[in-house]
Formats: C-alpha cells, structure tokens, sequence
C-alpha cells in the first residue's frame, strides 16, 4: 500500500509533506534517548514488513506493521515510519519520492492513532495487552487503507470504492496483523513489560529499558 | 550463436546450388538438392526460434528478479537505519553530557 508518483495532485502532495514534517519535528521531539535503541529496532521491522507478501488471489499485499509500530513506539512511531518510507521509497522503489509526504501521513497517522489508542486502554494484565496489541494491529491496516482511499479522493477517486476495493484487498493483511501485533505485544507484556510503558508521556530519569 | 551460424552456412549452401542450377546441368538433381537445402534452413529456423523464444522468458523472469528488491538493499537499509539511529543516540548523549 504505498502511493506511487504522479497519482495525487500538487496540492495534496505538498501539503502531505508540510503535515509529514511538522509531525515528524513532533514525533523528534517526543522521542527520548533512552527510547531509542527500541526505536531503531521497530523503524527496521516495519522497513522490513513491507517485503512479506501474503498472497491474495492474482495479486499479493504485503503486511505494514503501521498498528504495531504505533502501539510499541508511541509518538515516536511517525518519525519510524517516515524513515521507514524514505529508505523503502529510495532502495526497493516502494512508492514515489513525491508522494512521500503522503505516504508517511497515510501510515503515520493510523499508527499514532493506534499508539494512543493502545497506551490508553492497555491496562495493566498481560492478556488484555496482548488483545489489545491486535486490535492495534489490525486497526493499523484498517485505517491506512481508509487513509488511501481519504488520499486518492482527493485525486478525483470515488472515496468508497476505493476504500472498499482496499479494505476487501487488505483482509488477509488486517487478519495477519492481528495475530502478529497480539502474539508481540503478549510476548513483550509477559517477557519485557518495560517495553510497553506509555510512549506517549515524558519521563522524567526513566530508568533504562 | 552456434545454431545460427550452421543456418547460415545452409543458406550458402543452398545460394550455391542455386547458382548451379543457372549454370545449368542435369536439371532434376539441383531442384532436388534446393529442395534439401530448404529443408535444412525450414528446420534450422524451427531452432532458432524456439532458442529466441526460450532467451526471451529468461528475460522476462530477470526482470521480474530485478524488480524485486535485492538482499543487499535489505541489508542495506537496516544498516542505514541503525547507523542513523546510533548517530542520534551518540548526539543524545553528548548533549546529556554538556
């Protein structure tokens, strides 16, 4: 799911990028050092993620961790993704250069949403983490494919076919994600919990995770 | 390369008989033999253009290869992000240290 060059109008493609950069300052600004070792390990998931292909009848889709890196990362999880996609968009030709603003907005905003979403509800036994972990996950995949259709409206799209051709698209994925962001975040809560704590506040000498 | 060359020595082979042919002795034997000689090339053509036909799919799957991203750009790309995040975390320290 990514947006190749030439699809989107200037206007949405400069404006993608002005909203991908203020919200990547933010997303700096939030990250702490401590937090980073964690942060580099997440950006090289998702970067990876995207060359799983899971086949789907003539086509495959490939799985985009958006949920996941939101739910582990917080609101560093935009500055993830944006680099992520630079480095997806210069390697393996994954989406354009131009529409990189777009993209970022496309897979950051659902991640942040599914980091907020994840540190408010998560609570604190591990089993409702690890559900929560795949709601996260699964929802990542549902909003970035409603963000795509949100995105190629405004290149003249029909917003509810497109976003019906992506969501039938991206069953498989949203189902994969599910069961990958439940068994993480499970994993984490019984393994490493430290990882899990909010992401979304400022500590104050947080110890080191 | 090589089957192509044996076709075309067939089709000098066969200009020669042509050429015999004008020349003209016994008629009967050089129609016979021009008949061979196109025999020969009809057959070598079959060749050559089942070997064009089979180039022209491996071709196709290396470029189906090249579009996929390789594994040294995966690797690559790992690397660059935790060098990226390591160049981050150094100046994050530095600046705890001041």
């Amino acid at each position: 799911m990514h947006i190749s060059d030439g699809v989107l109008p200037i206007s949405v493609t400069i404006g993608g990028y002005a909203a991908s950069s203020a919200l990547a300052a933010w997303s700096v600004r939030r990250t702490e050092a401590e937090a980073l070792p964690k942060l580099a390990v997440m950006t090289a998931a998702f970067f990876v993620a995207s060359l799983v292909h899971v086949p789907f009848g003539p086509t495959s889709v490939h799985l985009l961790l958006a949920g996941l890196t939101g739910a582990l990362l917080g609101a560093s999880a935009f500055l993830a993704i944006g680099l992520g996609l630079i480095l997806q968009s210069l390697l393996f030709q994954f989406g354009g250069l131009t529409a990189l603003g777009a993209n970022a907005l496309m897979m950051g905003l659902p991640a942040l949403a599914c980091g907020w979403l994840f540190q408010t509800f998560k609570g604190a036994a591990p089993t409702r983490q690890a559900v929560l972990g795949g709601v996260a996950g699964a929802a990542g995949s549902t909003l970035s494919a409603i963000a795509l259709a949100a995105l190629l409206a405004t290149g003249g799209e029909d917003f509810f076919g497109v976003a019906k051709i992506a969501l039938a698209a991206h069953v498989p994925v949203i189902l994969i994600e599910g069961a990958v962001g439940a068994f993480t975040v499970g994993f984490l809560a019984r393994v490493k919990p430290e990882l899990l704590k909010p992401a979304f506040t400022r500590r104050a000498g947080a110890p080191h995770g | 390369m090589k089957s192509m060359g044996k076709g075309l020595a067939a089709a000098v082979l066969g200009c020669c008989l042509l050429g015999a042919t004008v020349s003209g002795a016994a008629e009967p034997a050089a129609e016979q033999g021009c008949r061979e000689a196109v025999a020969l090339l009809k057959e070598r053509n079959v060749q050559i253009s089942g070997d064009l036909r089979r180039i022209q799919r491996e071709i196709a799957a290396l470029r189906a290869d090249l579009d996929r991203p390789a594994a040294k750009d995966i690797v690559g790309g790992i690397g660059y992000i935790f060098g990226l995040f390591g160049v981050a975390a150094f100046v994050a320290s530095r600046r705890k240290e001041h």
